[in-house]
């Protein structure tokens, strides 16, 4: 709280203050919010939840192995000076399979003409007037209340307790 | 067919292969699009195909994978090389340098990824020909074939409503060919929704996170769509037998089945409204069990229902896109307004996450109200959703002019990717 520290002669209380933080705290975090969000739907795509495979290509041991020996010499001679031999590039090239979304922007569909239906055009757009409907994320019953650290949504204290013991603040903090 | 050469037909999915060939009515091989590895083992494995029998003993616990799909489009290539060597050798014994291959793409595929595809089949594989077909024109020429005297095949046109692996696309369909202007997507579809439910059951009772094939068997036999969701989570609330959603699903042990189950097998209909005074009083005896802690299972209520909901709401889950009878709407109100009456009348469903109970009715029901008084709303499900895309391919294929609307391995050399592509006009 450097706050209290640089202006304690300013005459408030200290509820309001806290009030006001826990605001504050709450209006800036909603851009983390809706990052939160997008990386939840992300994760909806994944193949293999919680962690992505280290190295896709695992299978093949000896390339791999190859590989390390080949980084490992280079750290042991210099640092980053040395070039990379070209067996080694092929293999990083080969190593990252790309994501969609990384193809998506290369192919730069923006610059083609309006008429040109895309990936992009092709979305469905936003909802038209219906508003959200919001669930519990304890128990799935709709939900009344949000909470105000993570705005996660829950029905009652029984699942805003167990919210706050679980994954409170998981996806924003 | 005019010449001796085979024509493979491959519905590449972002879930499953449906491979097999031209002219006949069943796929040889229905193989999931991905390998994976069992706990068990260290290397990489391919799954075997759906209709044998061996698919029934795999043990697919904590199994991880990997697709050359994302978003339901190519983006590995030597992953897809792999699969698919393993399913022209050891599942359907072709030899790809005598026979052209029906590809299915998926709609708005890049030319990055277009042409990596052109790469894998001529240079890679070596087939003499191919055909790239989009797979909404390959169901509409299924179902006009279906009944040559219907509305669908006078009018020449349809809306087909495709709701798969990856995504939900809803395509009208002029004279075969799809009107690519007015194709609206989701970006929602099963995996989404086996993810969700891995989510919550995650949450709420036992760590399945990693258990995608056990949940997707969770999801195809529990899931329902409700056609009256504040009714159906007022009954969910309720404890005990008043519960008619609860069903408890066993997971895998390991010793003495390797596949999940449903525990009672009558439990998971009780929802049908004509079902339910039926199954009510039976319940009364062999419901008044607790969860069995010795064995691994869960029960599921309100998730039957919430998670195929979002196909119908996907703002629910914070995405910014609207649901499927908006997405219908908006690509009808796309085309020409001659055809609107037209493409209500002939709406398709297809795709592996049409499934669910009660899908075409809710469908219906929410549709109605956005469409005009004076059009009618004809909702078609055709009778294998899954295969649906293959058998129009496989009619093409088996059409006589095909041979003349492929690419020839000639053509690609001497023109490239790029020129070749303009042929298939998507």
């Amino acid at each position: 709280m450097e706050e209290d520290g640089s202006n304690s002669n300013r005459r408030t209380s200290s509820r309001t203050r806290k009030v006001a933080s826990k605001m504050v705290a709450a209006l800036a975090s909603s851009d983390n919010r809706t990052q939160a969000a997008l990386a939840r739907l992300d994760a909806l795509e994944n193949d293999n939840t919680g962690f992505e495979l280290p190295d896709p290509n695992i299978d093949d041991d000896e390339a791999s192995l190859d590989d390390d020996d080949q980084v490992f010499m280079q750290r042991k001679q210099s640092k980053g000076t040395k070039r990379k031999t070209r067996q080694a590039k092929a293999l990083e090239a080969r190593k990252a399979p790309r994501t969609f979304l990384e193809l998506l922007h290369d192919a730069n569909l923006e610059s083609l003409p309006p008429h040109v239906p895309t990936y992009w055009k092709a979305a469905v757009g936003p909802p038209s007037s219906t508003a959200r409907r919001h669930f519990c994320t304890v128990c799935g019953f709709s939900a009344n209340y949000t909470c105000v650290r993570c705005g996660m949504r829950f029905c009652s204290i029984r699942c805003q307790n167990v919210h706050n013991d679980t994954r409170c603040l998981k996806f924003v903090a | 067919m005019s010449t001796s050469r085979q024509v493979v037909v491959v519905d590449n999915g972002g879930g499953l292969i449906k491979a097999g060939f031209g002219g006949e009515r069943e796929p040889s091989a229905i193989v999931p699009n991905c390998l994976h590895k069992p706990v068990a083992s260290k290397k990489w494995v391919h799954p075997n195909p759906l209709n044998t029998p061996g698919s029934a003993e795999e043990d697919l616990t904590s199994a991880s994978v990997r697709r050359p799909m994302d978003r339901g489009y190519l983006i590995n290539p030597d992953l897809q090389r792999e699969i698919w060597s393993h399913l022209f050798t050891s599942i359907l014994r072709i030899n790809p340098s005598e026979s052209s291959l029906l590809l299915t793409e998926p709609l708005f595929s890049l030319p990055s990824i277009q042409h990596s595809l052109d790469e894998l089949v001529f240079e890679d594989f070596n087939f003499t020909s191919l055909y790239v077909a989009d797979s909404p024109s390959l169901v509409h020429l299924y179902e006009t074939s279906r009944s040559p005297t219907g509305l669908l095949s006078k009018a020449q046109c349809s809306l087909v409503v495709d709701c798969g692996f990856s995504f939900t696309h809803a395509s009208p369909v002029f004279q075969n060919l799809t009107l690519n202007y007015a194709v609206k997507r989701i970006d929602l579809g099963g995996k989404a929704l086996t993810n969700y439910l891995k989510e919550l059951i995650s949450f709420r009772s036992v760590n399945v996170m990693d258990e995608t094939f056990i949940i997707d068997h969770v999801k195809e036999n529990l899931c329902f769509v409700s056609l009256d969701l504040p009714t159906h989570l007022n009954i969910a609330t309720k404890t005990g037998n008043h519960n008619l959603f609860r069903s408890t699903y066993v997971l895998p042990d390991g010793v003495t089945h390797t596949k999940g189950f449903v525990k009672y097998p009558p439990q998971p209909n009780t929802y049908l409204p004509e079902a339910k005074d039926q199954i009510l009083p039976q319940q009364h005896h062999n419901n008044t069990h607790k969860l069995d802690l010795t064995k691994n299972e869960f029960d599921l209520t309100n998730e039957r229902f919430l998670v195929p909901e979002m196909i119908f709401r996907p703002a629910d889950l914070g995405m910014n896109q609207a649901g499927l009878p908006d997405c219908i709407v908006r690509a009808v109100n796309a085309c020409h307004p001659h055809l609107h009456p037209v493409l209500y009348e002939s709406i398709i469903l297809t795709g592996g996450s049409t499934l669910f109970p009660h899908f075409a009715e809710r469908l219906e029901k929410e549709l109605r109200p956005l469409v005009p008084d004076d059009y009618d709303v004809r909702i078609t499900t055709q009778e294998d959703p899954l295969l649906g895309v293959w058998r129009g391919g496989s009619l093409l294929a088996s059409s006589p002019d095909f041979d003349s609307m492929c690419v020839t391995k000639a053509e690609y050399e001497e023109l490239g990717s790029a020129r070749c592509r303009k042929r298939f006009f998507h």
